[in-house]
């Protein structure tokens, strides 16, 4: 049994006990699902790079630059301008994957890089405020009580994803990368080919799960960007058991990872801590989750 | 002939031109940079321009020669922003408990953070990167913590003239910038401290088979890291001569795309700190320039974050490396 669920139970069972009354109600699991919901869309897609040993950040940017190129192209696409936002996934995740294998640049930084870049780009095309939108409210409008409707539309995009991590030989051959490059490419993988599909699929997964997020979270274009949202979606991955090293972990060990974190969070939200200790204490969280995850490795060059 | 004579000449020139590209670049982009704005601006190089420009780059010069060790070694560190700004929140909430005693107190705690960032990396095998974000964040929820979110005016007159007295017409913090500039050239080029550092850089293996400690080593060149945000913090702070917890953000990727921009590869083991100088003069010089035209941070960090993609690219040597990650 993988330690986190243990830990995932743990925390159940402490959070149960602490506050008995609040923890199991009503409104506390909605507002877990619809956390789980957000932390799950965003960091689905970039497991499939972390898979190959490499880092995707630039989730939060194709949400925002997607959510205003959508704000952008309503007056002249209508309803259809929502396509805005996996275009811009998907375009993202192909110049990255591009970029990354042939120019050889380390990924952190360059989806790094990219991400400042979306978010001038996002603030100068929106004028600088966030900006509304309307018309899509019936992604979201609630149809089972007490579940949100994002989380039953993330079923088949987390369905998706598991599939083809587990029932393709895609798995086989991203895990082959991030373990061992040279020996994939000894093997006969196409090694470059397979780089680039992991980060598409980060920027197909994102795209389309910023969709159903860009109306979960508001339905507007926002424009500031927060060191929180784009470590949470890491730790979630961390948690989940996909070493940042590669090798081996994926999809399904990253919702694992999200109502882990979610549930951590939840009770950390209904106690008495300052906001900030909270964060203080997310960070603490990501470092121990990733030295817990990186054991065992021996002969692995870090920098 | 005369025809050929003259082929041979200009394809030599370009030839010595291309070897020479990562230090004839970065003077060439800062020409052009200043050609640009003077044109635009007619106040760029007035003596009230050339005064902002230094005081925009003094600080930034300092954390930016810390970050370019670390890049030397071929890793990353994303908390310089987080402990300059930490640091600077130092000195302004105890000046009035314990005077100055809060510039070592500040450099210490900076130098501990350092020191941990070094051990994740060297000795818990974190990558640099994810190591130094957790510890950013750690360090923003202390920097919130300590002040409360509220803005902090620094009433100490002698804290004040560390950066802000005039010598020979120029701000006393532009020396404190170019006297660390100097020791860390020296430090990179002439002592074996900086060779040991370009050695863990090029090959972390080969390094250690030489008989370098490279666990220590690493600690060593993240802790100078740390220490120098930290003073970075400390001047920024008597420079401003105030803040609140927003000091120093949106600075990680400017300051990488210095370090970057100067002609210091990520993949490490090249550049050094003598080629900062030159990339900190192109970003900081775009950055106050395009304030002085009231251009918003939004332009700015489009400029910055392509600055980065298209420096990296430059730099890196692609003959050298096999696998990046």
């Amino acid at each position: 049994m993988h330690p986190v669920i243990i830990v995932f139970l743990a925390l159940l069972l402490i959070f149960g006990i602490i506050y008995p009354g609040r923890f199991f109600s009503a409104i506390n699991f909605k507002a877990i699902l619809r956390q789980f919901v957000t932390l799950t869309l965003f960091a689905l897609g970039p497991t499939f790079v972390v898979v190959t040993g490499r880092l995707d950040l630039s989730y939060i940017g194709v949400w925002m630059l997607g959510g205003v190129l959508v704000w952008l192209f309503k007056p002249i696409l209508g309803m259809l301008s929502i396509i805005m936002i996996p275009i811009t996934g998907i375009a993202t995740g192909l110049f990255i994957g591009v970029v990354q294998t042939k120019a050889k640049i380390p990924s952190f930084i360059l989806t790094l890089s990219l991400l400042v870049t979306y978010t001038g780009l996002t603030a100068l095309l929106a004028g600088g405020y966030p900006r509304a939108v309307d018309g899509y409210e019936f992604i979201t409008t609630s149809l089972i009580p007490l579940i949100p409707t994002a989380f039953l539309l993330s079923i088949p995009i987390i369905t998706a994803a598991v599939f083809l991590m587990k029932c393709t030989r895609i798995c086989v051959y991203l895990n082959a990368i991030g373990s061992n490059e040279e020996g994939a490419r000894l093997a006969g993988i196409n090694v470059d080919k397979y780089k680039i599909l992991a980060f598409l699929l980060s920027g197909v997964f994102t795209g389309i799960g910023a969709i159903i997020l860009f109306q979960h979270l508001g339905g507007s274009a926002q424009v500031q960007l927060k060191l929180d949202s784009i470590v949470w979606p890491l730790v979630a991955i961390v948690l989940g058991g996909t070493p940042l090293t590669g090798g081996s972990g994926g999809p399904q060990r990253t919702l694992l990872g999200a109502i882990t974190f979610t549930i951590f969070y939840r009770g950390l939200y209904l106690s008495s801590l300052h906001p900030t200790m909270v964060t203080l204490l997310v960070g603490i969280v990501l470092i121990v989750s990733i030295i817990v995850s990186a054991r065992g490795l021996k002969g692995v060059t870090v920098t | 002939m005369m025809r050929e004579k003259l082929n041979a000449k200009s394809g030599l020139s370009l030839e010595l031109l291309r070897r020479n590209m990562n230090t004839v670049g970065p003077i060439i982009f800062v020409i052009a940079v200043v050609a640009i704005f003077q044109i635009i601006n007619p106040f760029f190089l007035s003596y009230h321009g050339i005064i902002t420009l230094v005081y925009a780059m003094s600080y930034f010069l300092i954390a930016a020669c810390g970050l370019t060790f670390v890049i030397m070694t071929g890793s990353f560190d994303f908390s310089v922003p987080s402990m300059l700004k930490l640091s600077a929140l130092i000195c302004v909430l105890y000046i009035e408990k314990i005077g100055l005693l809060v510039i070592p107190m500040a450099l210490i705690v900076c130098l501990g953070f350092g020191f941990i960032n070094g051990v994740f990396l060297a000795k818990f095998k974190v990558p640099s990167f994810l190591a130094t974000l957790g510890i950013s964040i750690v360090l923003e929820g202390i920097a919130w913590y300590l002040s409360k979110g509220h803005l902090e005016i620094m009433q100490d007159e002698t804290f004040r003239s560390l950066a802000t007295t005039f010598i020979g017409g120029f701000p006393s913090i532009f020396y404190w910038g170019m006297g660390v500039w100097i020791i860390c050239t020296f430090l990179a080029l002439a002592t074996a401290f900086g060779r040991r550092t370009y050695a863990v850089g090029g090959n972390l293996e080969g390094a250690g088979l030489s008989d370098i400690n490279i666990i220590w080593h690493r600690i060593k060149v993240f802790m100078l890291c740390g220490f120098l945000s930290g003073l970075a913090g400390v001047l920024y702070m008597s420079q401003m001569g105030g803040g609140s917890v927003k000091i120093g953000a949106d600075m990680a990727i400017p300051l990488f795309a210095s370090v970057v921009a100067g002609g210091t590869a990520l993949t490490g083991g090249m550049g050094g700190p003598h080629r900062t100088l030159m990339g900190v003069i192109i970003i900081t010089w775009i950055q106050a320039g395009m304030a002085m035209l009231a251009i918003g941070n939004d332009v700015q960090m489009l400029t910055f974050g392509l600055i980065a993609i298209g420096m990296s690219i430059a730099t890196v040597d692609r003959k050298r490396i096999k696998i990046v990650k």
